[in-house]
Order: C-alpha cells, then structure tokens, then sequence
C-alpha cells in the first residue's frame, strides 16, 4: 500500500475502535460479529447522561440518535479504504461469504496464500471498497442493486499480535 | 338455540325456561312466579357455550397490548440487529421516506423509533389473529432466508410459502383447489419484494380478498397497501433472524394464552354451575 505510515497507523486504530464498539454492541447477539480474540479497552463511552433527545426511565435508556451516533458505522465515515475486520459464514468452494458488521456481506475470492486456512467461522481482515454495490442504468427509475458490499481480502487475522490501544 | 336443545332432551317447559336466566328473561321470572324456586341446575353447562365464547373473544379487545408484546423486543435489540439500516439513496421508495431518518454517506437510516412503535402494533394484531386460531402464512421470496422462514413457520404451527408464487394462488382458490377451501387470515410478508425487486403479487392478491397484511418494509419497498408496515431492513441475516423469532414468539404466546383463557372460562363455568 502506497499510504504513508502514519495513515496506516491511524487506519489501524480506527479498525480496533470499530472491533470494540462492535464487539460490544452486538455481545448479545448470534456470534456474526467481527470482534477479536485479543480484547482492547474500550474506546468509547455511551454517554447515555448527557445526549439531549434522552427517554425517561429508571434504567439509562440511550435514544435512537445517541446509538446511532456512536455506532461504529457512523463513526467509520466513508467506508471507501477503511480496515475492517469480517467473519466467514459461508464457502462455495473457491468463494468466501464474509460479514463484517454492515448492511450486507462481501464475497472475495480465497487467496493461494493459506488457502486451506479458510473454513468457515474464521476471522479475516478486510478493506472496504463499498457497502453496497449498486448503480443506476439507462433508462431506469431507481437503481439496481447487487444486494452486496465490496472489498479486498488482506489476510487472516492473527491472533498472537497484541495491539495497543493508543 | 339453546332452548330448542333443552326442549330435546326432554324437561318439562317451564322448568328448562326457569333455569335459562340470561337467555329469556321475561319467560324466566314468569316460571320463577309459578313454580318458586325450582330450577334444574345440570342445565346450565349447556347454555353458556355461546356466552363463553363471546367473553372469550372479547375480553382480548378490552386491553391495548393483551398480550404484551411490547416486552418481547427492545431499541437495543433492534439496533444490534442492523434493522436500522437501509439501502442507498438511489435504490429508495418514494413512500418510504416519512419512515427514513436520514441519509448518511448516500446510505438511508431507517428511523427505529417509528418501527418500534410499528413493529408493536404488527406484533400485537398477529397475537390476536393467532388467538382466534386465524391461519397465517408466511410470505418471503429471498432465497437466502427461505429456509429459515419456513422452519419458524413450522415452530410455530403455521404455513409459509417461499417459492415462486402462481397467479391465482389467492384470487383463483376455488377454481384452483375446489370450492369450500379456507385462505389464510393474515399474510406476513418478512420480504416484500420477489426477486426481480418488484413487490409481491401476494400484497395486491390479499388485498384484493381483504386479508390482512404484515410486512416488513425496507427502503426500496412500497408500504402503500401493506395493512401493518414494519420499517425495517430485510437483507441481514441477523434482523431476519430477529423477525422470525419475534413472530414465532408471539404467536406461540398467544395460542398459549388462547389455551389458558380456555381453560379459566371453562373453570368458572364449572364453579358458576356447581
């Protein structure tokens, strides 16, 4: 990659704030989350206290904009060369269907270099070209949609690294 | 009807008139005048058949959320399950834009207060459908959740259909399967779309022989003639996942609660009689 170290570094630590809030917004839910093997200290806060548009109840019920706002999609901005991390869910043969948090799945093609490494379930990195590959053609009214997202595949996740939240 | 069914068995008229009660009033204080107080209490079980089931159905209707389906789901849960999220500005329904919060990086964010209050109401009429033991029928042509749709459907004791939909499945029943055939009383549509992106023909068939419909709208979807829209997005296997267990959990609470209102009535009558 052409980019210079420091945005790399900066891209780096944005993917690991988009792990944590990911990991734990979806803590709850059936285990398609792109978090990791290695946990880093959260990075942000839900600051239920102290957004405007908030709902009176006992417990601290965040609104709709306040999750939003904070959701590490939002937080993400353009998903145009963003890391991210993604999870196989399914293979058809040479074809890898991974999801990594947004609206819909990517598909890329499994690399020579560690083929065999990946089965379904395993954690690979990612760089987002597109959440959603859609265009308007000639002469249509809305446009069509290929009901998918694009990115390139960088390699499998490896767990011994140890990161540093900076 | 019930006086025919005593006079059948038999008692003599003024006594069977006597233990009536509710059913003819001015008959009953007439045989009361003559006859004092005899009554033939083994009567009463036979006649409150109807009455229980009036109360049965109408007890329901008296409470906005019977069946408290509004602690079955959360904002929270919603979120998780990426129902917020919608296609690209390009791909939107002109009518569904009072449902979009807004557009973020050419991506619509569908506003999940809303939903929440349309997933409460779509939730809520399935339960009582359910309840009066009404036929539902799943609705979703999107191959990558048909199977899924059709295992909640058998959960749950209920009908799906998640394959290519002939013409006159609805309109041309009779014709199609023989006159006397029963059509389903609620279609939930988990996709609206078929798979050329137009919408279902089942939503224009329903409406047309005036069955209710539920479905989820997403943001290139027209909730025109959809009796109960739910917007929300119909692509993530994780909020289809969350629609499919929602609907099986309701309608499962409410044929419980159909049995245990059964069951209560039945009791009461018993100890009203005894």
């Amino acid at each position: 990659m052409a980019t210079p170290s420091w945005g790399r570094a900066a891209s780096r630590s944005r993917a690991w704030q988009l792990l944590g809030a990911a990991r734990r917004g979806s803590s709850h839910g059936t285990g398609d989350s792109p978090a990791t093997g290695v946990s880093p200290p959260e990075p942000e806060k839900r600051p239920s206290s102290r957004t405007g548009a908030q709902q009176v109840h006992s417990k601290n019920v965040e609104s709709f904009a306040s999750m939003l706002r904070h959701s590490p999609l939002v937080q993400m901005g353009p998903a145009k060369d963003k890391i991210v991390l993604g999870q196989i869910f399914h293979i058809v043969e040479d074809d890898l269907y991974i999801d990594f948090g947004g609206k819909f799945h990517c598909v890329c093609n499994r690399p020579e270099v560690d083929g065999e490494k990946y089965q379904k379930g395993s954690r690979v990195r990612l760089r987002l070209v597109d959440l959603e590959l859609t265009s308007r053609f000639l002469g249509a009214k809305t446009d069509t949609t290929l009901l998918e997202a694009d990115a390139v595949l960088l390699g499998l996740l490896e767990s011994r690294e140890i990161r540093q939240k900076e | 009807m019930a006086a025919a069914r005593l006079l059948q068995a038999g008692v003599p008229r003024f006594r069977c008139l006597g233990s009536l009660g509710k059913a003819a009033p001015s008959t009953s204080q007439l045989s009361s005048r003559l006859f004092g107080t005899l009554l033939a209490p083994e009567a009463n079980q036979q006649v409150d058949p109807t009455v229980i089931r009036r109360k049965l159905i109408t007890e329901p209707l008296r409470h906005p959320d019977f069946f408290n389906v509004k602690e079955l789901f959360s904002l929270k849960e919603l979120f998780d399950a990426r129902v917020h999220l919608g296609h690209k500005k390009g791909c939107r329904h002109r009518f569904m834009e009072p449902y979009i919060f807004g557009c973020r990086l050419d991506q619509d964010i569908i506003d999940l207060d809303q939903t929440m209050k349309h997933l409460q109401l779509a939730l809520n009429f399935t339960a009582h459908v359910a309840y009066r033991k009404g036929i539902i029928l799943f609705i979703n042509r999107n191959r990558q959740f048909g199977h899924l749709v059709e295992v909640t459907a058998r959960d749950c004791g209920e009908y799906a259909h998640t394959r290519y939909w002939q013409g006159g499945l609805l309109t041309n029943a009779h014709v199609q399967y023989g006159s006397g055939i029963r059509l389903p009383d609620l279609l939930i549509f988990i996709s609206t779309l078929n798979n050329v992106f137009e919408p279902h023909v089942a939503i224009r068939d329903a409406a047309k022989m005036n069955i209710p419909t539920v479905g989820v709208v997403d943001t290139n979807c027209n909730p025109s003639i959809i009796t109960y829209p739910v917007p929300g997005n119909d692509d993530s296997p994780l909020a289809v996942e969350l629609y499919c267990k929602l609907f099986k959990m309701t309608i499962t609470r409410a044929k419980n609660k159909r049995k245990q209102m059964e069951a209560l009535y039945g009791l009461q009558n018993k100890a009203d009689s005894s």
